[in-house]
C-alpha cells in the first residue's frame, strides 16, 4: 500500500566528487549549542588561548555533548551568532586562527584489539566527551541513545545510508571513501548494542557505494548490506524500519522499544574517528550544491562562516535567493550568509534568483487532496493546517499532528504551495 | 562582523523545493481536456438546424465564447473589488467550458411539433447560459469562496437555480413528466427491447429504446442503433454529453497526465456504481434486455459529462481516498433512485448538489489510521 511520492535525487553530478578538504577558517564561530537537550556553556573566557580539539563549552547535563576548538588561536569574544540549528541567534565563541594548527591532546582512545574488553560505559564517555550528536540533522546526543536500559534487548542495527534528501552526498561518499572506518564504527555500536543483527541500509541508486559496502563488510558476521529502492521519505528512522523490518513502530513509542536502532552513516563515521583515534567532532563533511559552479563534498571545521565556503568556491552570494542548509525538504534557509557551519549542516544548498520565486506563491487550498494521498504517515496535512490556522490545536492533536516526521513531502506536492508541513511542525511544538 | 553582509537571503520554512503541479497547471490541463470534448460536440451538433433556422453547432461554438468570456471578465472584476479573492483565470475559464457543457440544446425529433417540449434555443439559449455564468460566478464561486469554501458545484447550482424554476423545458424533465401523451416510459417499470415500437402495458407505449432513438438520434436521419447513438453521438441533451466517447477519451487523459491530482476515483467507482444498480434494476424490472437501461444510464450526458468532469471537481469533493469512493457510489446511488422514481432525467445534476452537501461529513470518514496507530 506503501504510496510514496518520488522526488527527484538531483546528486548526479555530487556524488562523483571525492570529499576534498576545505581550509581552516580564519575566524571560527562556534555556536555553544548545536545539540538537542542540555544547553552548553563556554568553559573558556576570551582572551584564552586554545588548540585544536581543545573543549570550549560543556554541560553536566546527562543529555549534552560539549563543543570543541576546531582550530587553535585565541578567543576573541563571545556573543550571539545566528544559529541554523535553532533557526535564532545564541550565544557563540569566536575563535581567530593562529594559523600554528596546534593540536590538543587526544581524547582517550582504544586500539581495535582492546573493543571487546572495554566497558560500554568508557565507550558512551569517549563519544560523549568527543561531542558527537546525530549527525543525519536531529542533533540528539549520541552517547544518550545508544545508552540502550539493559532490559531492553535490541535486535537490529539499521545502518541509514539512504541520505533520502535530495542534492546531498555527504554520507555517499563516506559510504565510498571511509567504508573501513564505517565497518570500525559499526563495530563499535555493535558492542554497545549487545550485538544485534546489523542490516547496512542504502540506496541501489547509489551505485559506486554498493560494492564498497557489500565488500567492506562481507567478512563481517551476522551482517547485511541491503541496496534498495527507498524513496526520500524512507530515509527517515521509523519508515526505515517500516520499509525493511516490516512494522509500525507504535506512536510514542521509541525504536529501541521495539528492538532496533537506526544509526546514520556520518554519525558512526564520527564514533569510528573519536573510538579509535580519539578525535572529538570539529569537523563533518558536507556537500556543496544546487546553483553553484561545481557541485563539492567538503571536509569542513565545524565553525566556518557559510559565506567563507561560497566565496571559496567561487558562489556569487549577490546571485543567490536562498541558501538552505541540512536538506532542501528538510533544512532551514539561512537567514544570513554569516551563518557558521554547524555539526548539524549536512549540506549546503545554493538556489539562484528568480527560479524559485514564482512556485512560491501561496494561494488558496482547492481541496484536491494531494497531501493527504501523499503522506507517508497517513495524517490529513490540510485538516491539521485548518486547524492551525484556527488556532484549534486540540483538534490538531486530535488529527494526530504529533505523529507527523516532519518530511514536507505535503507542502511538495500542494498545488497551491500552502505552507501545510510548516503548519503542522507549528502544531507538533 | 555579524552585519558586515547585507542580509538580503529569502527565508521561507521547508520544504524549499516544490513539484511541478500547480493548481494553473491542474485548471490549463482541465481546459483543454474539456475544450476537445466542446469541440467533438460543436462539430457533431454542425449538422442540426434548429426550426427557427440557428445551426446547432454555431449555437454551441457562441455560447462557449460567451459562458468562458463572462466568467474570465468576472474573475477579473471581483479580483480588482474584493481584495481577498484570487485572480484564477484560468479555474473561471474551466468554469465557464463546464456552464456551456451542461447546458441542455437540441431538437429530440419526436417532440419537435409539440408546444409542451420545445427547448431553449439560440438566441434565448445565450440568454440563459450568461445567467448562468454570472450567478455561477459570483454567487457559489465567489461569494462561497471568500466566505470559506464552495460549498456545492458551482456550474451545477447555478443551473439548478436558473432553470428549475424558470422553464422546466431546458431539463428532459418536461417530456418525461408528461409520460401519458408522449407515451415516454418511466424507468421504474419494465423496459422494452429498441425494436419493440407496440405499446407494452401501462408503462408507455413506445420502447425505452425507441425512446432514446427518438430523443438523442440526428433529426431526420434514419437513428443509429441505440448502442451507437449512446456511445458515439447524441443530438440532444448536454453539450457535453454529445459524444460519450470524446468525453471517455479526454477524461482519461487527463487522468493520466495529472495523475493522482484529478480525483479519478470518484469518476471510477460512481461508473462502476452505475452500471452494478442499472443491471440490479433490469432484473428487478424484468427488462426485455440488461443493456438499454444500462446505456442510459451511464452514457446520457448527464452521466457521463458530470462523472469525468464535474463530479471530480476538487472543492466540493471529499479528499481522502475512501471518502471520494463513497462520494462516488453515493452520487450513483442518489443518481440512479432520481432518474427512476422521480422521473427526472438530469438526475445526476440534482444528486451531484447533494452529494456536494454531504462533503464535510464524508471528509471525516477516517479508515486509513496514522502510522502507528
Amino acid at each position: 500500500m506503501a504510496n510514496f511520492v518520488h522526488i527527484p535525487e538531483v546528486k548526479e553530478l555530487a556524488r562523483k566528487t571525492p570529499i576534498e578538504i576545505f581550509p581552516d577558517p580564519k575566524i571560527a564561530v562556534v555556536l555553544t549549542n548545536q545539540q538537542s537537550g542540555a544547553t552548553n556553556t563556554p568553559t573558556i573566557k576570551i582572551g584564552d588561548t586554545v588548540v585544536i580539539g581543545e573543549k570550549i563549552a560543556d554541560a553536566k547535563e546527562r543529555v549534552s555533548a560539549p563543543m570543541h576548538s576546531p582550530i587553535s588561536g585565541t578567543v576573541i569574544k563571545i556573543e550571539n551568532a545566528y544559529n541554523s540549528c535553532f533557526e535564532t541567534p545564541t550565544e557563540a565563541i569566536y575563535i581567530e586562527n593562529d594559523g600554528k594548527k596546534t593540536k590538543g591532546k587526544p581524547l582517550t582512545s582504544i586500539t581495535e584489539a582492546e573493543l571487546a574488553s572495554t566497558k560500554n560505559e568508557d565507550l558512551l564517555k569517549i563519544i560523549r566527551e568527543a561531542g558527537i550528536i546525530g549527525l543525519g540533522g536531529a542533533g540528539f546526543p549520541t552517547s544518550v541513545k545508544l545508552a540502550v536500559p539493559a532490559d531492553k534487548k535490541i535486535q537490529t542495527l539499521l545502518v541509514n545510508g539512504a541520505e533520502g534528501e535530495p542534492y546531498d552526498t555527504a554520507d555517499e561518499r563516506i559510504m565510498i571513501e571511509r567504508t573501513a572506518n564505517l565497518v570500525r564504527g559499526v563495530r563499535v555500536v555493535r558492542k554497545l548494542l549487545g550485538n544485534p543483527a546489523v542490516i547496512v541500509v542504502t540506496k541501489e541508486s547509489k551505485t559506486e557505494a554498493v560494492p564498497k559496502l557489500q565488500e567492506a563488510f562481507s567478512k563481517e558476521p551476522n551482517t547485511e548490506v541491503r541496496a534498495t529502492h527507498l524513496t526520500y521519505q524512507q530515509g527517515d528512522a521509523a519508515m526505515m524500519q517500516k520499509a525493511i523490518l516490516g512494522y509500525e513502530t507504535p506512536s510514542g513509542k521509541r525504536s529501541y522499544e521495539m528492538g532496533t536502532i537506526v544509526q546514520n552513516v556520518a554519525t558512526i563515521n564520527a564514533i569510528a574517528n573519536a573510538v579509535f583515534d580519539g578525535e572529538p567532532l570539529i569537523s563533518r563533511v558536507t556537500t556543496l550544491n544546487g546553483d553553484v559552479p561545481k557541485p563539492k563534498n567538503l571536509q569542513v571545521k565545524i565553525g566556518t562562516p557559510i559565506k567563507d565556503i561560497l566565496s571559496a568556491n567561487n558562489v556569487n552570494l549577490s546571485t543567490l535567493d536562498s541558501v538552505v542548509v541540512g536538506g532542501v525538504l528538510m533544512g532551514t534557509a539561512l537567514q544570513t550568509p554569516n551563518a557558521p557551519l554547524t555539526k548539524r549542516t549536512s549540506s549546503i544548498i545554493c538556489f539562484a534568483k528568480n527560479k524559485t520565486k514564482n512556485v512560491q506563491q501561496t494561494t488558496a487550498c482547492i481541496h484536491c487532496g494531494r497531501c493527504v494521498s501523499a503522506c507517508p504517515v497517513r495524517l490529513q496535512p490540510i485538516a491539521i493546517y485548518n486547524a492551525v490556522t484556527k488556532g484549534d490545536f486540540a483538534k490538531a492533536e486530535k488529527l494526530c499532528a504529533q505523529d507527523c516526521i516532519v518530511c514536507g513531502t505535503c507542502s511538495y506536492v500542494c498545488p497551491a504551495r500552502l505552507p501545510l508541513a510548516y503548519n503542522v511542525k507549528m502544531a507538533k511544538q | 562582523m555579524s552585519n558586515e553582509t547585507s542580509n538580503e537571503l529569502v527565508v521561507n520554512p521547508a520544504p524549499h523545493i516544490h513539484g511541478s503541479m500547480t493548481k494553473n497547471r491542474m485548471m490549463q490541463y482541465t481546459f483543454i481536456a474539456i475544450l476537445a470534448v466542446t469541440l467533438v460536440s460543436t462539430i457533431l451538433w454542425s449538422q442540426v438546424t434548429t426550426p427557427s433556422g440557428w445551426n446547432l453547432g454555431l449555437t454551441v461554438a457562441l455560447g462557449t465564447l460567451i459562458a468562458v468570456g463572462l466568467a474570465v471578465v468576472i474573475d477579473f472584476l471581483i479580483g480588482k473589488v474584493a481584495s481577498d479573492s484570487e485572480v484564477n483565470t484560468w479555474s473561471a475559464a474551466v468554469f465557464g467550458l463546464i456552464v456551456i457543457n451542461c447546458f441542455t440544446l437540441g431538437f429530440p425529433e419526436m417532440v419537435v411539433g409539440l408546444e409542451t417540449g420545445v427547448p431553449v434555443e439560440a438566441p434565448l439559449a445565450f440568454f440563459y447560459i450568461a445567467l448562468i455564468t454570472i450567478i455561477g460566478m459570483v454567487v457559489f464561486k465567489k461569494v462561497a469562496g471568500i466566505a470559506g469554501r464552495k460549498l456545492v458545484n458551482p456550474a451545477a447550482a447555478a443551473k439548478m437555480l436558473v432553470l428549475l424554476p424558470t422553464t422546466f423545458t431546458t431539463l428532459i424533465t418536461s417530456w418525461h413528466l408528461s409520460t401519458g401523451m408522449l407515451m415516454v416510459p418511466s424507468l421504474a417499470g419494465p423496459i422494452g427491447n429498441p425494436a419493440d415500437l407496440l405499446p407494452t402495458g401501462s408503462n408507455g407505449g413506445a420502447s425505452f429504446g425507441s425512446y432514446l432513438q427518438g430523443c438523442y438520434g440526428l433529426p431526420g436521419a434514419t437513428p443509429g442503433s441505440v448502442e451507437s447513438i449512446m456511445l458515439l453521438s447524441k443530438y440532444h441533451g448536454w453539450v457535453g454529453g454529445a459524444s460519450s466517447l470524446a468525453v471517455i477519451i479526454a477524461g482519461i487523459a487527463l487522468f493520466v497526465i495529472g495523475r493522482k491530482y484529478f480525483k479519478w476515483k470518484i469518476t471510477v467507482s460512481y461508473l462502476a456504481a452505475i452500471a452494478v444498480m442499472s443491471l440490479m434494476f433490469s432484473v428487478a424490472f424484468g427488462d426485455a434486455d440488461l443493456t438499454t437501461r444500462l446505456l442510459f444510464e451511464l452514457f446520457a450526458g448527464s452521466s457521463i459529462f458530470l462523472a469525468f468532469f464535474m463530479a471530480t471537481d476538487p472543492a466540493t469533493t471529499p479528499y481522502g481516498c475512501i471518502g471520494q469512493i463513497i462520494f462516488g457510489v453515493g452520487l450513483a446511488v442518489l443518481t440512479i433512485l432520481i432518474q427512476t422514481f422521480m422521473g427526472f432525467f438530469g438526475g445526476a445534476l440534482l444528486a451531484l448538489l447533494i452529494m456536494n452537501l454531504l462533503v464535510p461529513v464524508i471528509d471525516k470518514i477516517r479508515i486509513n489510521k496514522p502510522f502507528g496507530r
